[in-house]
C-alpha cells in the first residue's frame, strides 16, 4: 500500500520529484503530523521547574529566536503576532526538510507556496485592518496626505490614485515574490541534486554531498519567508504608532 | 545558446551583488561586533531581494523563448 501510494503521489516520472495533488495533500499532512506529534511530546514535562525534555527545549530555543526577530522588526507589539509566524517557520522549515528524508517536498510546489503567500499576505491584511480599520487601511494604500489647500487639493486627487495603484499592485506582487522565492529555492535544490546525480553514474550518488548546503537552504528560506512576513505586518501597523507619537508629542 | 548565455550573465550580476552584500555585512560587523544582531536581519533581507532577481530570471526566460 504504501509503496502504491508514493507512486501514485509522483505525478510525472520525468525529474522525479514533481507532485500530483493527492500526493501534496499526503506530504502535507505528514508535515503537520510531525509538528504535532513533536508538540504534544513537548507538552510532557511543562509542570517541572526546569525542563528536561529536549524537544520542549528546542522549542523553547526556537520560540525565543523567533520572538527576538519579531521584536526586533515589528516593535514592542510584535509579540502579538507570534503564533502566526512561528506556525509558518514550523509548517515551511518542516516543509523543506521533509526533502532530505523522502523523495520530494510540499514546498517544492509551486500552488502550496502561493497558498501559503496568500495566507501570509491575507493575514497582513487582516492586521492592517484590525489596527487601523477598514478605511484607515485604504488610506495607508494612498501614500501620505498632503498638506491643506488647494494645492495639496490638487495634488491629492492627481498623485494619490497613482499611488493606490501602485500600492495595490505592489501588494499582489508580494504574493508572486514570496512564492517564487520559496519555489526556486527548493524547487532548485532538487534540480541541482538530480543533476549532479547524474555525474555519477548509475552507483554513485554525487547529489548527496549537496545535502548540507540543501539543509541550509531549508533553514534560511525558512528564515527569510517569516522575516518578510514580520517586515510587511511592521509596515501595515507601524504608521498609525508613529503617526500618534508625533501628535502627543506636538500636544506636549 | 544564446538563452543559455543570458542565464549565465544574469548569475554574474546577482553573484556580484550577493558578494556586495556579504562584503558590506562583514565590514560593518567586523567593525562594530556588537551590532552583529542588528546587522543580520536587513542583510537577509537584501539577500532574499537580490535572489529573487535571479530566480525570476530563471523563470522567466524559459516563457520568452517557448514559441
Amino acid at each position: 500500500m504504501g509503496e502504491g501510494l508514493l507512486s501514485t503521489t509522483i505525478a510525472s516520472a520525468k525529474g522525479g520529484h514533481t507532485l500530483s495533488f493527492l500526493g501534496l495533500a499526503v506530504y502535507f499532512v505528514l508535515v503537520l503530523l510531525i509538528i504535532l506529534a513533536t508538540m504534544a511530546y513537548a507538552r510532557k514535562g511543562l509542570d517541572k521547574r526546569i525542563f528536561y525534555n529536549p524537544i520542549t527545549q528546542c522549542y523553547e530555543q526556537l520560540y525565543l529566536f523567533i520572538e527576538n526577530m519579531c521584536v526586533g522588526i515589528i516593535g514592542p507589539h510584535g509579540r502579538k503576532y507570534m503564533p502566526m509566524i512561528l506556525t509558518f517557520w514550523l509548517v515551511i522549515f518542516l516543509g523543506n526538510v521533509v526533502a532530505l528524508f523522502m523523495p520530494t517536498s510540499p514546498t517544492a510546489d509551486l500552488s502550496f507556496n502561493l497558498a501559503m503567500a496568500l495566507v501570509s499576505i491575507g493575514y497582513v491584511q487582516f492586521e492592517g485592518i484590525r489596527t487601523h480599520g477598514f478605511w484607515g487601511h485604504l488610506r495607508h494604500f494612498a501614500g501620505p496626505s498632503f498638506g491643506p489647500g488647494a494645492f495639496g487639493f490638487v495634488l491629492a486627487i492627481f498623485i494619490s490614485p497613482v499611488i493606490f495603484t501602485i500600492e495595490v499592485i505592489s501588494e499582489i506582487m508580494k504574493n508572486v515574490s514570496l512564492s517564487l522565492r520559496l519555489f526556486g529555492n527548493i524547487s532548485g535544490g532538487h534540480e541541482a541534486v538530480l543533476a549532479m546525480d547524474k555525474l555519477g553514474g548509475e552507483w554513485v550518488p554525487i547529489g548527496a554531498f549537496l545535502m548540507p548546503i540543501k539543509l541550509l537552504t531549508c533553514v534560511v528560506q525558512a528564515l527569510i519567508f517569516t522575516l518578510l512576513t514580520c517586515v510587511y505586518i511592521s509596515l501595515v501597523t507601524q504608521h498609525e504608532h508613529d503617526h500618534g507619537h508625533h501628535e502627543t508629542e506636538a500636544a506636549h | 545558446m544564446s538563452h543559455v548565455l543570458g542565464l549565465g550573465i544574469a548569475a554574474l550580476g546577482v553573484g556580484i551583488g550577493l558578494g556586495l552584500i556579504g562584503y558590506g555585512a562583514l565590514t560593518g560587523m567586523s567593525r562594530q561586533p556588537e551590532a552583529i544582531g542588528k546587522l543580520q536581519t536587513p542583510m537577509l533581507i537584501a539577500l532574499a531581494f537580490v535572489e529573487l532577481v535571479f530566480l525570476l530570471t530563471v523563470f522567466v526566460a524559459p516563457g520568452s523563448f517557448i514559441k
